[in-house]
């Protein structure tokens, strides 16, 4: 008898009350390339209730691997808006539409940084011939194309030059390789190494900065020029706008490191094409 | 040393025998300890290290497939890091080309070094132990995904807490076992000192040095009733018992002589009083005829003849008594004296006595008269009494070079089997029976000869020989 009636009930919810449930409960799908956030759950978990607190609705933080994973996935629509990196950006430039970019230290713009440890002798890049390499990811510009496109300027190929290169996707764990000493130099996100400086100081205690290269356009957040019109992306869009003017946001923005989030320009990653296009010319 | 080791006493002695097998002992238990802390540290090292290398085989399989180097490190790292201050020191994977793809230490083995270069003195899990190269163990072991080797996994273990507890059960197995075998060693010394005291107290009264056993007095022996009580109490009954049969066979040789003599004493009786008839009338016949001088003569001659007898008597019979003659050289006056006494008892039995001395004063001088005499005098009662009343007895002495031979026979029946005993061994004297024969072997004994029994032709013949004294050879 009670085995019927629940039966019932559960029939009637689940006819009517289902849909309803799930249609209320749909989060707004934000992919995260693995910048300084990689394999740090706390942070991640913090950043998810911020959002969540500071959009006013749920909000899915979603991570993969790879910039090549959040990217498909973007462009799939597996994600509704995704904060990558700008070289990605640009290789797909034709179907995804900028609906932010952070602003550090007062600019929208970074460096990409090489580093070795501090008492590597180096003073440039062309002093790790045939040593070891960390790469953050193959798509990642501060993390690959500029060492990769320093070298094609240079007439050298990344294989060529170094002995023997690794990926570690993940800016941190660029930063991890030379301070552990798995490799003696790595490409780094200018902004990831000063975050990591501030945030973990004992890790980039064990690395120098060699070099740095020029300003470029900050990773920015995108989203699919087919989606960059709906009502959640736009939603977003302004919530990224306005994150610097709500304590919740701006609390977001101090675990992040950043002033806050202003509109995008395509020039700002003009430095960007160009690494892309001095590394495709030379392939 | 084995002689000075008996020399210790008894209780020195057992202490240090329970020390030395307290230390044996201790050995054995030590060792034992020792070796089970030793399997039980190996089987606890090994399944760290098992559970280590499986982890890593778990977590690292795929990576080191697709030698991936980040990963290989970036697990080793967050394993390093999770377990700082651990066991594990170090950690070095290498592909299926033996390479190093990455370790806790890239300094020490950087990527892509050849691994085998670590390797040296590493083992496998199975076969690893714990302290014997130091305080770092090093393991070897394969990475297998789906039965395929893709790879090796070197690491190093910390296995200083288990030396150092090894080394510390040691040092507390010594401290404890030296203290034990001290506090046994002396409880045993005290407690084996206090159980034998009895026993030493017996030993001492023993006569251990050589000297005749004690009794103990009685308030050395303890109240209880314990078997050693009853033990030392036996000691003193039984000193008492070997003193009262000293004493008992002391006063049974003295009156040995006396018993010889009061064997004869009816026979001595008659031969004193058949001459006081004549002596008697003789003095009667000088009170009757005191004028007639031949007659007085011949009265005086026949007291004088009596008195000299009985004279000769009367001196045979304190000779056999003097206990101060045991020097005196035997001579034939000896065997006159023995015939002067024996042959009265022969006469009383109608016995034919066969006597002959062959030999001088010179020839028997070699030989002490008292025991010659007493063997003599024994034996010739002895034969007397087996010859019974008309029969015959013989008594022949001679020399025989540097011996001198005795020999008494009679026509008697023989010896009897107890008679024989009491003459020829040393078993001891059945009650009723005489200890003439056996008073005959012991002086036979004390003078280094020897007593033979013969029967032939109806006649019982012992015969004794002893060689001259040592001091007249």
């Amino acid at each position: 008898m009670k085995r019927r009636r629940f039966l019932k009930y559960f029939a009637v919810t689940g006819a009517l009350g289902m849909p309803r449930l799930a249609g209320a409960a749909a989060p707004f799908r934000l992919g995260l390339t693995p910048v300084f956030l990689d394999n740090d759950a706390i942070v991640i978990d913090r950043l998810r209730s911020l959002v969540s607190a500071a959009m006013g609705e749920p909000v899915e933080l979603i991570q993969r691997r790879t910039y090549q994973e959040i990217t498909a996935m973007l462009l799939d629509g597996s994600v509704d808006a995704a904060w990558i990196c700008g070289y990605p950006f640009l290789q797909h430039r034709e179907r995804l539409a900028l609906i932010g970019v952070p602003q550090w230290r007062g600019r929208p713009l970074y460096q990409s940084y090489l580093i070795a440890r501090p008492d590597d002798p180096a003073t440039g890049l062309g002093d790790f011939a045939g040593s070891t390499h960390a790469f953050s990811d193959p798509d990642s510009n501060s993390g690959y194309l500029v060492t990769a496109s320093d070298l094609a300027r240079a007439g050298r190929s990344v294989e060529s030059f170094f002995g023997r290169t690794i990926f570690t996707y993940g800016h941190r764990n660029v930063v991890r390789s030379v301070a552990g000493g798995l490799t003696r130099s790595g490409s780094v996100d200018g902004y990831v190494w000063e975050s990591l400086s501030q945030g973990e100081p004992d890790l980039t205690r064990n690395t120098r900065v060699v070099g740095k290269s020029e300003w470029m356009g900050f990773p920015p957040f995108a989203a699919r020029s087919d989606r960059a019109g709906a009502p959640d992306v736009r939603r977003f869009e302004g919530f990224l706008k306005t994150l610097h003017e709500s304590e919740a946001g701006r609390d977001v923005l101090g675990l992040l490191y950043l002033d806050r989030i202003v509109d995008g320009d395509v020039a700002l990653f003009g430095s960007i094409a160009q690494r892309m296009a001095d590394l495709t010319g030379q392939r | 040393m084995k002689g000075a080791w008996r020399a210790w006493p008894v209780t020195v002695r057992v202490a240090f025998a329970t020390g030395a097998m307290m230390i044996l002992l201790g050995l054995i238990a030590s060792q034992q300890v020792l070796s089970t802390l030793s399997t039980l540290q190996n089987e606890r090292l090994r399944e760290v290290a098992q559970s280590h290398v499986d982890a890593l085989s778990v977590a690292l399989g795929p990576f080191v497939l697709h030698r991936d180097v980040w990963e290989v490190y970036d697990v080793l790292d967050r394993a390093q890091e999770a377990s700082a201050g651990a066991r594990i020191l170090f950690t070095a994977v290498s592909d299926d080309r033996g390479r190093v793809l990455a370790s806790t230490d890239p300094s020490r083995a950087p990527i892509d070094m050849e691994i085998e270069s670590l390797f040296q003195d590493a083992a496998s899990v199975r076969d690893v132990v714990a302290g014997t190269s130091g305080n770092i163990v090093r393991i070897r072991e394969p990475l297998f995904i789906q039965g395929r080797e893709v790879g090796a996994v070197l690491t190093e273990l910390d296995v200083s807490d288990l030396v150092t507890q090894r080394r510390n059960t040691s040092l507390a197995l010594l401290a404890a076992n030296t203290l034990a075998t001290l506090v046994l060693g002396l409880a045993g010394y005290l407690v084996v000192a206090r159980l034998l005291e009895p026993v030493e107290l017996l030993t001492r009264h023993m006569g251990a040095l050589g000297g005749t056993p004690q009794p103990i007095p009685d308030r050395d022996i303890p109240k209880s009733d314990s078997a050693l009580a009853q033990l030392l109490r036996k000691f003193n009954d039984m000193i008492g018992a070997i003193e009262a049969r000293t004493e008992a066979e002391r006063r049974l040789a003295e009156r040995e002589r006396f018993v010889s003599l009061g064997r004869l004493s009816s026979s001595l009786a008659h031969e004193i009083n058949n001459p006081l008839g004549g002596l008697l009338n003789a003095t009667d016949t000088l009170r009757t005829y005191p004028d007639r001088p031949e007659v007085v003569r011949d009265a005086g001659d026949i007291l004088d003849r009596g008195l000299n007898h009985l004279r000769d008597v009367t001196q045979a019979i304190l000779d056999e008594n003097r206990r101060d003659r045991s020097d005196r050289p035997l001579g034939r006056a000896d065997f006159d004296d023995l015939k002067l006494l024996f042959e009265p008892e022969t006469k009383r039995q109608s016995q034919a006595l066969d006597w002959h001395i062959n030999g001088s004063d010179a020839d028997f001088s070699a030989w002490p008269s008292a025991p010659i005499r007493q063997i003599a005098l024994n034996l010739l009662l002895n034969a007397s009494s087996a010859a019974g009343q008309g029969g015959n007895v013989g008594c022949v002495v001679g020399i025989d070079g540097d011996t001198i031979c005795l020999t008494v026979t009679d026509g008697g029946p023989g010896l009897s089997q107890q008679a024989e005993d009491r003459l020829l061994s040393t078993t001891p004297l059945e009650p009723g029976g005489g200890v003439g024969l056996r008073l005959v072997r012991d002086l036979v004994a004390e003078l280094g000869g020897e007593i033979a029994v013969a029967r032939a032709n109806a006649q019982t013949s012992i015969s004794v020989r002893c060689t001259a004294r040592e001091a007249d050879a």
